[in-house]
């Protein structure tokens, strides 16, 4: 478990004070998956540094596992750094050591015994699917290789939280879908709590559970990776969504709807868990003396529950029409008038 | 030509032996003073900025002096450390002086090169700074290292070469005083080949070295 408590952050650069962090209170589950998003310079590099003390916060607390960070010791400090396993953007791996030396550093300066080191290593690059690497040099690797190995060597330890600073941002889409497809797996297998930090709001809908988005320092909204994606509160929030959900109408359809304004009506349907497996649209044109034509849609899953939207016309009377709509409350499923102007 | 072939072969000798011994010793003062003074400055490992302020101006004062007046001015403090201000052994102190804050900046040069994140790294394993600066620090910057100490050990075969002038004997002592003082171009010519060999020698072997560790 993770804990924040009014942690602020202060830079003092050339006379003038900068706030990276401003007052976070955060508490982050034992077990979840928990993603910060933020643009850069929003202080969330400040915010996962400070779970390690790489940077010593201003003010406030970071509670690990019930241990106050910020009141212990450098040496107490140390030791607790070994529960915490951290994966860096550029992976940081010792380009002199092998990929075997790598993995072994943290059980090296632990001082763990060769034979143990050696099996400990193998099971770890054995999990990450390197095994046949261990006397490579990281300059032999892809990235995603590397992050594998910067993974392995951050589980080294066997800690209980992993700390991810946009372990994924210096990969290609289909690498980070595999290394966040390993996250998932040390997740589940080892019940290892993860802290993600990143600015790709593809990383948070593919593994994470709650979410947390930040600006100029301040938690601005906080939820279930569902909540936030199917219905965001700040500007920020939907900017971020809207960057991997795509629920902007098109320019081009915006154009056919104000052509034929008047003539018909333009709706917007949200389809949130079971509605999405609802054969709505042949009901309502079944059932009511209407067209139904579909302009745009978008359906994705999140968490394991299908949610999308749909941009449908419909042509006939305004009574059918009417009629229709009354069907479609009845069955709650959130429908909404589009006019050419508003999206 | 007004030297024969064992004069050159013990001058030469004598070269070998101020390069090395001179090397050895500043570089047992070079490095460690070489890694506080990246471990010391602001926001690294051990940050001490007055320390640091202070070595870095020493420093600086040994290497703004010109050799060949280093060489005379430390001549009492030769004279305290090896009893004798002439000859081999007595060369060795002034370019120890004169080597050992060059290594240390040099030193300083190639753990600044080392990617931050490595420290940023360590430092999230638990790492104490000592372990920092010998399981990572240097480990990362060895080849670096190597080249660094390659061109030090070349500027000592060229000050060797100048501490020939107050007596430290070597293949500058028999430049000056038969290559330019007796007027034996012979000697000059033969004595300025065998320098130029033994740099390129050494700049081949650093070179040599450095590819091999980085390259393992």
């Amino acid at each position: 478990m993770i804990e924040f408590q009014n942690l602020k952050k202060v830079y003092e650069s050339g006379g003038q004070q900068v706030a990276a962090l401003n007052g976070i209170d955060l508490k982050i589950n034992k077990g979840e998956i928990f993603g910060v998003i933020g643009f850069s310079g929003a202080g969330k590099s400040s915010l996962i540094r400070c779970v390690n003390l790489l940077e010593r916060p201003t003010s406030g607390s970071v509670i690990v596992d019930g241990h106050d960070l910020t009141s212990m010791s450098v040496k107490e400090v140390r030791e607790i750094k070994k529960n915490i396993g951290m994966v860096f953007q550029h992976f940081n791996l010792l380009n002199s050591k092998t990929v075997f030396a790598n993995v072994a550093m943290p059980l090296t300066l632990a001082k763990v015994s060769k034979d143990a080191i050696k099996k400990r290593v193998q099971e770890l690059l054995e999990f990450v699917g390197l095994a046949d690497k261990a006397d490579y040099y990281p300059d032999q690797l892809s990235g995603g290789q590397k992050q594998r190995i910067g993974i392995a060597r951050a589980l080294a330890t066997q800690p209980s939280i992993l700390l991810c600073d946009e372990a994924t941002s210096a990969l290609d889409p289909q690498t980070t879908s595999s290394i966040l497809q390993l996250l998932k797996k040390i997740n589940k297998e080892y019940n290892i709590t993860i802290l993600i930090i990143t600015h790709e709001m593809a990383v948070i809908r593919e593994i994470c559970d709650r979410v947390a988005v930040i600006e100029a320092g301040k938690i601005i909204e906080e939820g279930t990776v569902f909540d936030v994606f199917s219905a965001p509160k700040t500007q920020t929030a939907k900017n971020f969504v809207s960057s991997v959900m795509n629920d902007q109408i098109p320019d081009s359809i915006k154009e056919i709807i104000q052509k034929h304004e008047g003539m018909q009506k333009v709706f917007r349907i949200n389809f949130v868990g079971s509605s999405a497996g609802q054969p709505l649209l042949s009901d309502l044109a079944k059932q009511f003396d209407i067209h139904i034509n579909v302009l745009f849609g978008n359906i994705t899953e999140l968490q394991g529950t299908p949610f999308g939207k749909l941009i449908v016309e419909f042509q006939g009377s305004d009574k059918e029409i009417t009629r229709a709509l009354t069907y479609i409350n009845q069955k709650k499923i959130s429908i909404k008038e589009v006019t050419a102007h508003a999206s | 030509m007004l030297v024969n072939s064992e004069q050159i072969i013990s001058a030469l000798i004598e070269t070998i032996q101020m390069v090395a011994f001179s090397l050895l010793f500043s570089t047992i003062l070079g490095l460690p003073l070489g890694i506080l003074l990246v471990v010391t400055r602001k926001g690294h490992l051990l940050q001490n900025l007055p320390f640091f302020t202070v070595l870095n101006g020493i420093i600086n004062i040994f290497r703004s002096v010109p050799f060949i007046i280093l060489l005379v001015a430390m001549i009492p403090v030769t004279r305290l450390i090896v009893g004798t201000s002439i000859g081999t052994a007595a060369a060795v102190v002034p370019l120890v002086f004169y080597a050992g804050p060059y290594i240390a900046r040099l030193i300083e040069n190639s753990l600044l090169e080392v990617d931050p994140g490595v420290i940023e790294a360590a430092e999230a394993m638990g790492a104490t700074p000592g372990q920092i600066i010998f399981k990572f620090l240097i480990p990362e910057a060895l080849s670096s290292l190597v080249l660094a100490l390659t061109i030090a050990t070349i500027g000592l075969v060229g000050a060797s070469a100048m501490a020939g002038a107050v007596g430290g004997g070597g293949i500058g002592d028999l430049a000056i005083t038969y290559g330019y003082q007796r007027f034996d171009t012979v000697t000059m010519m033969i004595t300025v080949a065998i320098l130029i060999v033994m740099v390129q020698g050494l700049q081949s072997l650093g070179n040599i070295a450095a590819k091999k560790i980085r390259r393992r």
